[in-house]
């Protein structure tokens, strides 16, 4: 009974968090810009005033449109499930491992397209189009990442590849780890949209991809677009905390290490979120046409840190 | 007892097949025509079906020689045993929603083609296929391919007065030939001096045989079936040939002839020859790599609906060749249960790609019967037109691009899996050949899912690009009814993976190199491959995605605003939507056509009409690309110009007089009966 | 203390490399020179920890010549001669930048597969770090071979000798001091030739494109 109760606060606590995340993102870099910004907890208002609106659909779009919405939430809510924000050796370490949360998140990234596509605007197409094409080239790189990942830990198990490096601290540290780091924090920036792949902030149509391709959308159906792209967020953030720093995960389902290990992912949240914002002050949005080279980057560190791992042996 | 039950039910399936092509040639109404000719093709497949389960449940191969018939070669041999009884499911599998859609798709070419010779053809096509994975010795083997290959050669003809068919239909012509010589020169080697044909006396041959010649047979029949598989550089006739054909038809090439390619190279390389060296799989799955990335790179610039699909059959093949491959490597490096994996996860994807492959090909030809085009910038919105072809694509769509919970995901699962044993390898290159499948796998996943967001999107959302796509009809009855089996189909062999892997893993067992018992490669409702931690489950995750989905729309259902107003897309202040604002199928893909600018190569030619006055003031604008494959400008361009000269050399020796002929008679006599003389002497 | 030594070695050596990197996916002239001058702080660093760990005195001299030479001397000429010809970017190399980076990609993976047996056979605590090196040679060739300014292509040659001197380092701890200055010597040398000639082009030709070398025939 306990561990199903732990799935339960772990889920429940990813969908509460999320759009807090957002907000500290916007709020931090807000603060880095010399702008007093929104509160940290404004992306909750946001959510609440979309719920509370009614819905302008195309008299283009099919139900697929309608059923978009539902699906992305769904799978991401889903993968968000199988990542070990809070504990590891829980039940749903064995449904799935890192590359059904990937492929998870590459369904919702498909029904966004589809529903991008579907009113036949071309801002829609346009981004749908962009999006598939960021998503596709980003798909080698999070395999030789997870590749990497799995020859130290000799599997692609979330739980072994967390408990790996617990029980052997040093590997944190070596090549392979911090290449496949570096490698998937820039699939990060590309798969949920940050600067310099996509600006979150814009509302400009000819730069973006991710609001382009939302553009029709309106109401419920926006808030759990949002809500699902904050949570992609923190599935990113959650997942390179935990799998490249993984202390403070609770290895047992007691009150102690599961109050740590809430404690520990706040820091590891808090940590990157000020290097995202930091970031994103820093660096201008690329061309579209320079992101395949920004991931091609990121092909070769993940083959480095492939490469290394295998010199490590 | 059981034995003969075994030869009835094959007895049958034969008389199904060869009465439905008899039938198929009386001089019936074309009603009837089409609905015996489909009868008996759906009745054959069901008998294959149950034959195959016989020898798969049963364990036992059964064999059956006619040593009367065709007694020059051995006699008819036909032998089945596991392998050749999954290829034989797979036939029927497709064979039989195929044939059902094809009685109602063939109505349209009444009074224009012949359905009588395209009911016998489908009937040949079918048996011929069959044969294939019953055959016991090599001429069985071969007779049965080479009239499997020209029955299909008759069905690509069969609308035969458009002018791109003829081309297809002659590049087939010639790849097929190749492809025969080839396949018949690796049989040749392996036959014994003795000068018996049977697959038992090729065994016992290769035994005997240095490596190198052993060798040399194994790149043979790769290079020979592959030609039939569609492995790059030998794929440029399959997306010209597919399409052309029928649309049943291009479901049954596309989802299962191809896949004879693979089970020529898998009863050649792992009963026939047996373990071999390790280079062997690594080329199988350079190969692959190659011809998956080749594949979807093409299949993405593509407008045509069903040559997107094609160039999609060779990507899959590909990612079957890299299962393959790692499956032969594995045998060679001595570690049974990774090669058992490897080899059950390319099985898995052939059956995936044979159903969803399948279903694609049906619903476009759905698409092209209610349209007359195939062509995706004149195609949009048929969604509201066609929603039981529309949701069927999808479903399809999302299994090809390796989506979860669907089928393709489990077996593009299981292909990542089985590459990861090859870490704890210690031989030399297999450390960087699996690297690079891996990282060839996953771009290939991830540029598939963007050719079929285009595939579908395109085709069936937004608004129609053309007349014909707004005055668009939905599919008749059975055309519908066998969308919905193979699509249902997607869906079970992906949410049922528990079940169907262990089976798989069973037909494996026991070829050279492999364990008489695979392990396990599942635990209740969880995949676990053998050796790594990792597990899943396709049917808990489509749980959990279920669920999620519920609780959302339930959630939003209570605590959410209900209001829903329907107004026009938002175009910037312009009011009046036109299709012509939207994305086109080629403008999806310009952002990837950018970036692999330099293996697309594309030739663009832009020509802007001003206004005389002014030239801020654009009339008219007018944009062509073209892009040549790389394979046919580079390879296959020179080598048809210098067939040609040397063609057009030979002309010379062509006079037109029947003396000058009768001459070389002579001459050609005299030279053999001088070197026979020579030989002995 | 092997296990730190060869964490350690292998992390710089990785550095190294993608400081070469670097020149694949930047463009101005300035980045290359910056890109330079930290992997030569690298490879100092990979000196000093070889001398460290391997307990070899002069390989403390190296790091502090590489120091002198590589970090300050090198880059300010490059930096002088960079403000003459301000407008010389890397605008379009012969291939372009993803394709080269996933050649660089590959070609590392290649140097893993080259250096396999001499990795197997070394017993020294440095030798995970090699096939890295031998990754380097290999980019830098390929930045030499696809880069059409004379200033980049000098660039790439000097990149190039980082790789060498790594590649010594690790096999062999450094190759003996005294050939290792030659060394030095030789690369100022071969430095100060290229400049004449980057000079002279511009002059001739007024661009550094090495392309207008094809005029020279006519």
């Amino acid at each position: 009974m306990v561990p199903w109760a732990i799935e339960i606060v772990q889920a429940a606590l990813v969908l509460a968090l999320a759009p807090g995340l957002v907000g500290v993102v916007r709020w931090l870099k807000a603060r880095l810009q010399s702008r007093r910004g929104a509160p940290p907890w404004q992306p909750y208002y946001e959510l609440r005033k979309l719920f509370g609106k009614e819905v302008v659909v195309s008299s283009n779009a099919s139900w697929l449109f309608r059923l978009a919405p539902y699906v992305v939430f769904a799978s991401t809510a889903a993968a968000a499930c199988l990542v070990p924000s809070l504990a590891v050796g829980r039940p749903l370490d064995a449904v799935g491992d890192l590359l059904v949360v990937v492929y998870l998140l590459l369904l919702g990234t498909v029904f966004l397209s589809l529903a991008g596509l579907d009113p036949g605007s071309a801002f829609g197409g346009m981004g749908s189009s962009r999006e598939m094409t960021v998503a596709a080239l980003a798909e080698p790189t999070v395999a030789l990442a997870i590749f990497a990942l799995a020859l130290s830990a000799g599997s692609t198990n979330l739980g072994q590849i967390v408990g790996r490096t617990l029980t052997d601290p040093a590997a944190a540290l070596s090549p392979g780890h911090l290449f496949a780091f570096a490698a998937l924090f820039v699939v990060m920036l590309a798969e949920t949209g940050r600067l310099p792949v996509d600006n979150p902030a814009t509302h400009l149509e000819l730069t973006m991809i991710h609001e382009a391709m939302v553009l029709e959308y309106s109401g419920r159906y926006l808030a759990l677009i949002e809500w699902a792209a904050a949570l992609k967020l923190l599935v990113f953030f959650a997942l390179l905390g935990n799998l490249f720093l993984p202390w403070g995960v609770a290895v047992a389902a007691t009150p102690v290490a599961l109050t740590l290990a809430l404690g520990s992912l706040l820091l590891k949240l808090a940590v990157i979120a000020v290097v995202v914002a930091v970031l994103e002050t820093r660096v201008a949005k690329l061309r579209l046409f320079r992101v395949p080279e920004l991931l091609s980057v990121s092909f070769v560190l993940a083959l480095l840190a492939v490469t290394s791992s295998f010199l490590a042996r | 007892m059981t034995l003969e039950t075994t030869a009835c039910v094959l007895a049958y399936m034969v008389l199904a097949y060869l009465g439905g092509a008899v039938a198929a040639l009386l001089p019936l109404r074309p009603d009837l025509t089409r609905a015996l000719s489909a009868a008996a093709a759906i009745g054959g497949a069901v008998a294959g079906i149950v034959l195959a389960a016989r020898v798969l449940i049963g364990g036992a191969p059964f064999a059956l020689t006619v040593p009367a018939l065709l007694s020059v070669g051995g006699g008819l041999a036909l032998r089945l045993d596991t392998l050749g009884a999954f290829f034989l499911i797979l036939v029927g599998v497709v064979a039989a929603p195929a044939a059902l859609y094809g009685a109602g798709y063939s109505r349209a070419y009444t009074g224009r083609y012949s359905l009588r010779w395209l009911g016998a053809m489908l009937n040949l096509f079918l048996l011929t296929m069959s044969v294939v994975t019953l055959a016991d010795n090599v001429l069985t083997f071969v007779l049965a391919w080479e009239a499997m290959s020209l029955a299909s050669y008759f069905l690509v003809m069969t609308e035969h007065e458009r002018a791109d068919t003829v081309a297809a239909g002659g590049w087939y012509l010639a790849m097929t030939h190749v492809g025969l010589a080839l396949i018949l020169s690796a049989f040749l080697l392996l036959v014994p001096p003795s000068g018996g044909g049977s697959f038992a006396e090729l065994r016992g041959m290769a035994v005997t045989l240095s490596p190198s010649l052993r060798g040399v047979v194994f790149v043979l029949a790769v290079l020979g079936f592959g030609s039939k598989a569609g492995l790059v550089p030998l794929h440029v006739w399959l997306p010209r040939a597919h399409p052309a054909a029928p649309s049943h038809v291009s479901a049954l090439m596309s989802g299962v002839m191809v896949k004879l390619g693979v089970y020529g190279i898998l009863r050649v390389a792992l009963d026939l020859l047996g373990v071999g060296p390790a280079w062997w799989g690594a080329l199988l799955i350079g190969l692959g790599a190659a011809s998956a990335l080749v594949g979807v790179l093409y299949a993405l610039m593509e407008d045509d609906l069903k040559r997107l699909l094609a160039y999609s059959s060779v990507e899959n093949v590909g990612l079957i060749f890299i299962g393959v491959g790692a499956g032969l490597l594995f045998t060679s490096l001595r570690e049974p249960a990774a090669a058992a994996l490897a080899l059950a996860a390319a099985l898995y994807h052939a059956l995936n790609h044979a159903v969803f492959k399948g279903l694609l090909f049906l619903g476009a030809g759905a698409v092209a019967h209610a349209t007359g085009t195939r062509d995706m910038n004149r195609l949009g919105g048929l969604v509201r037109r066609l929603p039981w072809t529309a949701a069927c694509f999808l479903v399809g769509a999302l299994a090809i691009g390796g989506l979860p919970p669907f089928n393709g995901f489990v077996s593009e699962w299981l292909l990542f899996q089985s590459l990861l044993p090859a870490i704890g390898s210690s031989a030399p290159l297999v450390a960087p050949v699996m690297t690079l499948a891996v990282g060839a796998l996953a771009l290939t996943a991830g540029l598939a899912a963007a050719a079929f967001v285009k595939a579908f999107g395109i085709t069936f959302l937004a608004l129609p690009r053309s007349v014909e796509a707004r005055e668009a009809h939905e599919a008749t009855a059975t055309m519908r009814a066998s969308m919905v089996v193979l699509a249902a189909l997607c869906a079970l062999l992906g949410l049922g993976a528990a079940f169907v892997l262990p089976a798989l893993g069973g037909i494996v067992a026991g070829y050279a190199g492999l364990p008489r018992v695979v392990p396990p490669l599942t635990a209740g409702a969880l995949l676990l491959p053998p050796g790594g931690g990792a597990s899943m489950s396709p049917s808990l995750v489509a749980i959990g995605l279920l669920l999620a989905m519920g609780a959302a729309w339930v959630a939003v259902r209570v605590g959410a605003a209900r209001g829903l107003r329907v107004s026009d897309t938002w175009g910037c202040g312009r009011i009046g939507q036109t299709p012509r604002m939207e994305y086109t199928s080629t403008a999806y893909a310009e952002p990837l056509r950018r970036v692999f600018a330099e293996l697309y190569r594309p030739t663009e030619d832009l020509t802007i009409d001003v206004h005389p006055e002014s030239r801020y003031f654009v009339q008219s604008i007018a944009y062509r690309s073209e892009i040549v494959p790389w394979f046919e400008r580079y390879v296959y361009g020179p080598l048809v110009r210098r067939v040609a000269a040397v063609a057009g050399r030979t002309r010379a020796i062509q006079s037109g007089s029947a003396h000058a002929y009768l001459a070389y008679l002579v001459v050609a006599l005299l030279a053999l009966l001088a070197i026979s003389l020579a030989w002995s002497g | 203390m092997d296990s730190l030594f060869a964490q350690l070695v292998v992390l710089e050596s990785s550095l190294a490399l993608i400081f070469g990197l670097v020149l694949l996916w930047r463009r101005g002239v300035p980045a290359y020179v910056n890109a330079f001058t930290w992997q030569s702080i690298v490879l100092a660093l990979v000196a000093a920890t070889v001398a460290w760990f391997g307990r070899q005195r002069e390989l403390y001299v190296v790091a502090a010549l590489l120091v002198l030479l590589k970090v300050i001397a090198i880059p300010r000429l490059l930096a002088r001669m960079e403000r003459r010809f301000a407008t010389e970017r890397e605008l379009a190399p012969y291939v372009n930048t993803a394709t080269s980076l996933v050649v660089a990609g590959l070609l590392v993976l290649f140097g893993y597969a080259v250096m396999r047996p001499v990795v197997a056979a070394s017993e020294l605590p440095t030798r995970a770090a090699m096939p890295l090196a031998m990754g380097l040679v290999l980019v830098s060739l390929f930045v030499v071979v696809s880069r059409k300014k004379a200033l980049t292509q000098v660039i790439g040659f000097l990149v190039l000798e980082n790789g060498i001197a790594l590649l010594a380092l690790l096999g062999a701890y450094g190759i003996p001091l005294i050939v290792e200055l030659g060394v030095f010597l030789d690369a100022l040398m071969g430095f100060l030739v290229m400049q004449i000639f980057v000079y002279r082009i511009h002059e001739t030709f007024e661009t550094l494109d090495v392309d207008q070398l094809d005029r020279l025939r006519h």
